[in-house]
């Protein structure tokens, strides 16, 4: 974010672009080799017009006319021609490696953990993938012409000096003015730049919000003062643009007048020169031509040396994701999950969360096809507990086993197909709603996906879609009510018949009689699985044969309703706290 | 019409368009002339130069005069200040004009956008509207600062360059007008194509990032799904059209600049071989061939720089057409044009006669309802998931209107009422307490943000959160980051529940949220919701149990349509829909128990509906 980074961090991200180069040798040495051709003759040109001026026109010799001129049109045929091949290569090695590291970036944060996802925003997430990688992709696109650059530059002093040492001298005094004016140049604008990048972002920022927020602005009538907010960032943009405005209108005339100003230097000196015979008109008119073509190839070199450090510290946070491992990965030699009823075994299991203890030494079986419902006060671990049968989080203590296997021995995608999960708010992507409820098994026919739809009384509700089951929801489609999204979001656990079925307050959203209704098809849909339910209601509850009634990251009781009720005061005082059953 | 983001619909009507957007700046028009003034001077300094140059050359340089060399320096740089001066102020005066016009259109949009009804809010989606006041506008902002100066420069430039050339060599200057027609057709394709090239590779830009965006907020389900794999090859499938759209885009680049390159070789090539003969011959002076070298160069880049704002230009207009699109939307519930002024806060009766409501005019939600609520009432609705209480509640707050029918407030219709009076006699607590990423003060007061911090902390300890504000690092200046992510559902509630409070409204529509409060939060939502609603007018849309019995009346709702109508007693004593509801509450027990019978057997599960029940009975009578 800002210009100052750490050398290491500079040095992170600028070993991820070489390493990009390394990538793509081919596409590197053409761009480069298009680049040198384009600066020979470029550096070529104007002494090809001195040769036309001083031994054609000067001396007289018509003769010669023909043959220079045809010279310099072919040079300008080849300046074509490297320049279409050098932006080609440029353009496919910065497009081939950005979608290559995006992949790369898509794949590793898609398989990074819950823990993860716990810590980091999706905002920043997508900066990696898009605004840094961007300026990542930028070094690609100009550093092949930035080695030509300095090259021609470095050529254009020698060239000067080769036709009139004195001149020379002119055009190294120059150097040292326009480059360090086109650095400082870049480099002030960057900085102004960001200020009004970050004004923007607090616009975009504001509208989200006061868009996402609008009934309660029009519930209490404040719409007049929610605009008078965005004046006031609209006023923030213009001063902070203002401020670039005018840093751009006092230097950017200086880049033409620099040259300009060189050149002007150049005739003065220089037709002295020629009018005392010290030097040729022709040199004089490839040297001002030479100033000309200075001009550019500073600038943008001054421009990249500005925006490297940004681009190596985008460089550097791209990195510093991608190295980001997974705390939770498959076995390299994975076992099959042997036929089996879904028992769940959980043996001295302990897990801490950020340091802070949630389950300590947790002995628990589940006996196969059984149902149970987790519960237990606000913390206490039930969630948790859950979520280490799939492998969203591993224990640090302790194993969980499934028909007698570790968890951790089995491949990763035969264990969440085996294990499924509905959240309690889930989450449903832009697709239709059939493609949403086969998502995890997208080998499901329309009657499977209507027979799970049925299950999860939401089959009734999607017909009445405008397109039934073909129905895009999601971001870029309808939007469906929590209870809706909810439904869908059971049907979608249900559709792979898994061994084992795990419903995290799955019907949280949903009204009373719905839910009843939803229980009533669920145990069907139960019989031949494993079902966990975490219950925060009562009417959960009653979903499950029996109860483990968790407390301080231990198992405190486990078993039938009436039992607990009659021998187990702390469930009894845990079932007042909790939330009735709601209309 | 809105639902379409990330591409650009072709544009109608650019000239009205441009017209429209010259009406509004009307008010810059001096500016505007006065940065036209300066980019003439700044053109007529640049194209003198090389004049100068031929007669330092001729002048001074050939016949060996070293006097006019340096008057001709001289007089260059005094060229050269003006060239400064004037270029310095057109790059001031446009960039002012262009960010004077965004500053305005943002405010302007996003004022015009807060004005519009709850049923735009619900067909369009807020990415759409975020992307018109941010991506939509910057796109303008790019072209203002950058493009619309390039148009107006490059274009006086063209005509000075080709005068100058004239001026100098008319003949020499016909033969490079020649080459004219290819610059401008090869110009002319560049512009088009490269437009077109341009705007899909920024569809496909914002497609990949939707399924970047998608694939982090349902990383979970991906996960539990197994489904890593299938989506990364989904991901690179939209990523592989990403970089052939760019390649394209690239393409038309990497077409026309050498097609440029080679006209322009073309054209040195012709002016030195033919300009060199002449000068040979005796036509034309040395001096006139060094200026027309130099004009040459001059010539060839503006209308490169022309083809290449072009691509902005048509970005520009797109994002203007869609912006002025939105700008036309007229809401559908304004204040009256006269609006009824209240001298002092109603009482609270509330009246509804006849209301027939529905979001799609072919399907009625609310059909001739009739409902009276007298002042001080406390009203609780309930009803299955679409039976109209939601509807209710928004037509109370006239988020909609009704089709037919009125709802009167102390006998004023809704829709004569002032805005400011309407806001301030009603208050809502919706479902999900909304926090907006400010302080904990901007939260509270929103609705009344002259209140002081005395009141303010007055209105804490009433709804009983003083303490739990207290606790927080900052207090009350204790910021709520994203949307209140840090807070648990409770006590965003609880903050919900404070700012109405602060309000201090006569009425109170409050919809209960139906998903779950931690039980540390739920007394003290409990609290605060019976320090709100004491002693006002209030309809509560209830989920619980709890919150009907509380209430002074109950009204079933079914269809739309208010089936029952009474005291918590009355219809929990009938045999109506309402003892149906609470047999549903108390005996969803008994429903699964016949499904499970065989598993369950007489475990005591009624005990279960009992005991709850019979818990909150204590927890009644305690209150």
């Amino acid at each position: 974010m800002d210009n100052r980074r750490d050398w290491s961090d500079l040095w992170k991200g600028l070993r991820l672009i070489i390493s990009g180069f390394l990538r793509y040798p081919r596409l590197v040495i053409f761009s480069i080799l298009a680049a040198l051709v384009w600066m020979a003759v470029t550096v070529a040109n104007p002494y090809l017009q001195k040769l036309v001026v001083d031994n054609a026109i000067e001396a007289g010799q018509t003769n010669l006319l023909v043959p220079l001129v045809l010279i310099l049109l072919l040079a300008g045929l080849m300046r074509a021609a490297s320049i279409a091949w050098r932006r080609w290569y440029a353009f496919k090695l910065a497009y081939r490696y950005e979608i290559d590291l995006r992949g790369q970036i898509f794949s590793t944060i898609q398989r990074l953990g819950f823990d993860f996802y716990d810590h980091s925003s999706a905002g920043s997430l997508m900066a990696r993938a898009s605004t840094d990688l961007t300026q990542v992709r930028l070094v690609y696109m100009i550093l092949p012409i930035t080695l030509a650059n300095i090259i021609t530059v470095a050529m254009v002093v020698v060239m000067a000096f080769v036709l009139d040492p004195v001149m020379g001298m002119v055009a190294a005094l120059a150097l040292p003015v326009m480059v360090g004016f086109a650095i400082l140049y870049a480099r002030k604008t960057t900085g102004i730049s960001f200020q009004v990048q970050q004004a923007l972002a607090e616009m975009s920022r504001l509208a989200q919000e006061g868009i996402s927020g609008i009934a309660v602005t029009k519930a209490f009538g404040r719409e007049e003062r929610e605009a008078r907010r965005a004046q006031q960032v609209a006023a923030d943009i213009f001063s902070k643009s203002m401020g670039l405005a005018r840093f751009r209108s006092l230097y950017l005339p200086w880049y033409e007048l620099i040259p300009t100003l060189i050149t002007l230097a150049a005739l003065w000196l220089g037709g002295i020169r020629v009018a005392n015979g010290d030097m040729t008109i022709g040199d004089l008119v490839a040297f001002t031509q030479y100033l000309v073509v200075l001009a550019f190839p500073i600038r943008m070199t001054g421009w990249f040396f500005a925006e490297l450090p940004r681009c190596s510290a985008a460089g550097a946070r791209i990195v510093e994701l991608l190295q980001t491992t997974p705390s939770i990965m498959g076995p390299d030699r994975p076992t099959r999950l042997a036929p089996g009823g879904g028992e769940i075994r959980f043996d001295g299991v302990s897990f801490a969360y950020d340091g802070q203890k949630v389950l300590g030494d947790l002995d628990l079986v589940i006996p196969a096809g059984s149902s149970v419902a987790l519960f237990g006060a606000t913390g206490c671990g039930k969630t948790t507990l859950a979520h280490l049968i799939p492998r969203f989080y591993d224990p640090q203590e302790g194993t969980v086993s499934i028909d007698g296997m570790d968890v951790r021995a089995l491949d990763m995608a035969e264990l969440r197909r085996e294990v499924a999960v509905a959240f309690e708010e889930p989450f449903l992507f832009s697709a239709t709603v059939a493609e949403n409820i086969a998502f995890g098994a997208p080998d499901a026919d329309r009657s499977r996906i209507v027979a799970a739809a049925r299950i999860a009384d939401a089959h009734e509700f999607i017909q009445s879609l405008p397109d039934g089951y073909d129905t895009v929801v999601g971001e870029r489609g309808l939007s469906l009510s929590g209870g809706q999204r909810q439904r869908v979001a059971l049907a979608r656990a249900i559709v792979g018949n898994p061994r084992i079925l795990i419903l995290d307050d799955a019907t949280s959203a949903v009204d009373a009689i719905t839910e009843a209704h939803i229980h009533a098809e669920l145990i069907e849909a139960m019989q031949h699985r494993t079902t966990i339910v975490i219950a925060h209601r009562t009417s959960t509850l009653l979903l499950a044969d029996r109860i483990i009634v968790l407390e301080g990251g231990r198992v405190l009781a486990f078993g039938e309703h009436q039992q607990l009720w009659d021998s187990v005061p702390r469930y009894r005082e845990l079932l007042a706290e909790a939330r009735p059953v709601h209309p | 019409m809105y639902a379409r983001y990330g591409t650009d619909d072709p544009i109608p009507d650019r000239l009205n368009l441009l017209r429209r957007a010259a009406r509004s700046a009307r008010y810059m028009a001096w500016p505007a002339a006065g940065a036209a003034v300066a980019a003439l001077v700044s053109t007529l300094s640049r194209v003198a130069g090389p004049l100068v140059i031929r007669e330092g050359v001729d002048g001074g340089i050939i016949p060996q005069n070293t006097s006019v060399i340096t008057t001709a320096a001289l007089v260059f740089a005094g060229i050269m200040v003006a060239q400064y001066v004037s270029t310095r102020i057109t790059l001031y005066t446009v960039a002012w004009m262009g960010e004077r016009f965004m500053m305005d259109l943002r405010t302007r949009i996003y004022a015009h956008v807060l004005r519009m009804d709850m049923a735009f809010f619900g067909r369009t989606k807020t990415g759409v509207l975020v992307s018109r006041l941010t991506s939509d506008i910057e796109s303008l902002q790019i072209f203002a600062s950058e493009g619309a100066l390039a148009v107006v420069g490059s274009t006086l430039m063209v005509v000075g360059v080709s005068v100058a050339l004239f001026v100098v060599d008319p003949f020499l200057a016909g033969l490079v007008m020649l080459l004219m027609p290819f610059l401008l057709f090869a110009s002319y394709r560049f512009g088009r194509d490269s437009a077109k090239a341009y705007r899909q590779w920024r569809g496909q830009i914002a497609k990949v990032l939707a399924a970047l965006s998608e694939n982090i907020s349902g990383v979970r389900e991906v996960q539990a799904n197994a489904q890593e794999q299938r989506q990364e090859e989904r991901f690179s499938d939209i990523d592989r059209v990403y970089y052939q759209k760019a390649m394209n885009a690239a393409k038309t680049v990497v077409n026309y600049f050498p097609r440029v390159d080679v006209l322009r070789a073309i054209g040195l090539a012709m002016v030195l071989f033919i300009g060199g003969n002449r000068v040979l011959d005796g036509e034309m002076t040395l001096g006139s061939l060094i200026a027309f070298l130099l004009y040459l160069n001059w010539f060839f880049e503006p209308i490169v720089q022309l083809a290449n704002v072009y691509n902005l230009l048509q970005g520009a207009l797109a994002a203007l057409y869609k912006l002025y699109g939105l700008a036309d939307e007229q809401p559908a519930i304004e204040e009256a044009t006269e609006p009824r002024r209240l001298s002092a806060p109603v009482e609270g009766n509330i009246d509804l006669h006849q209301v027939t409501f529905g979001y799609d005019p072919g399907e009625q939600i609310i059909t001739n309802l009739d409902l009276q609520i007298p002042a001080g009432q406390r009203v609780a609705v309930v009803g299955a998931t679409g039976s109209g209480k939601s509807t209710l509640v928004k037509l109370l707050t006239r988020f909609y209107d009704p089709q037919a029918g009125s709802i009167t407030l102390d006998g004023i219709d809704l829709r004569d009422l002032s805005f400011a009076d309407l806001r301030r006699s009603v208050a809502l607590v919706p479902q999900e307490g909304f926090l907006f990423e400010d302080s904990l003060r901007f939260n509270l007061a929103f609705g009344k943000e002259e209140i002081s911090d005395d009141k303010l902390w007055e209105a804490c300890r009433a709804a009983g959160i003083a303490e739990w504000v207290e606790s927080l690092p900052e207090g009350l200046d204790t910021l709520m980051r994203e949307r209140g992510n840090r807070l648990s559902s409770g006590e965003r509630q609880l903050v919900a529940l404070t700012r109405a409070l602060v309000v201090n409204p006569p009425i109170v529509i409050l919809d209960e949220a139906t998903s779950n409060l931690d039980p540390e939060t739920e007394n003290q939502v409990e609290t605060a919701l019976e320090t709100l609603l004491a002693g006002r007018t209030s309809i509560v849309v209830a989920h619980r149990l709890q919150t009907a019995r509380r209430a002074d009346r109950v009204l079933v709702m079914e269809a739309g349509q208010v089936v029952e109508d009474g005291s918590y007693q009355d219809l929990a004593g009938r045999d109506g829909p309402f003892a149906d509801l609470i047999r549903t509450w108390e005996t969803s027990a008994g429903l699964e128990g016949t499904h499970r019978a065989g598993l369950v057997q007489g475990t005591g599960i009624e005990s279960l509906g009992l005991a709850v029940d019979g818990d909150h009975l204590a927890a009644d009578v305690a209150s």
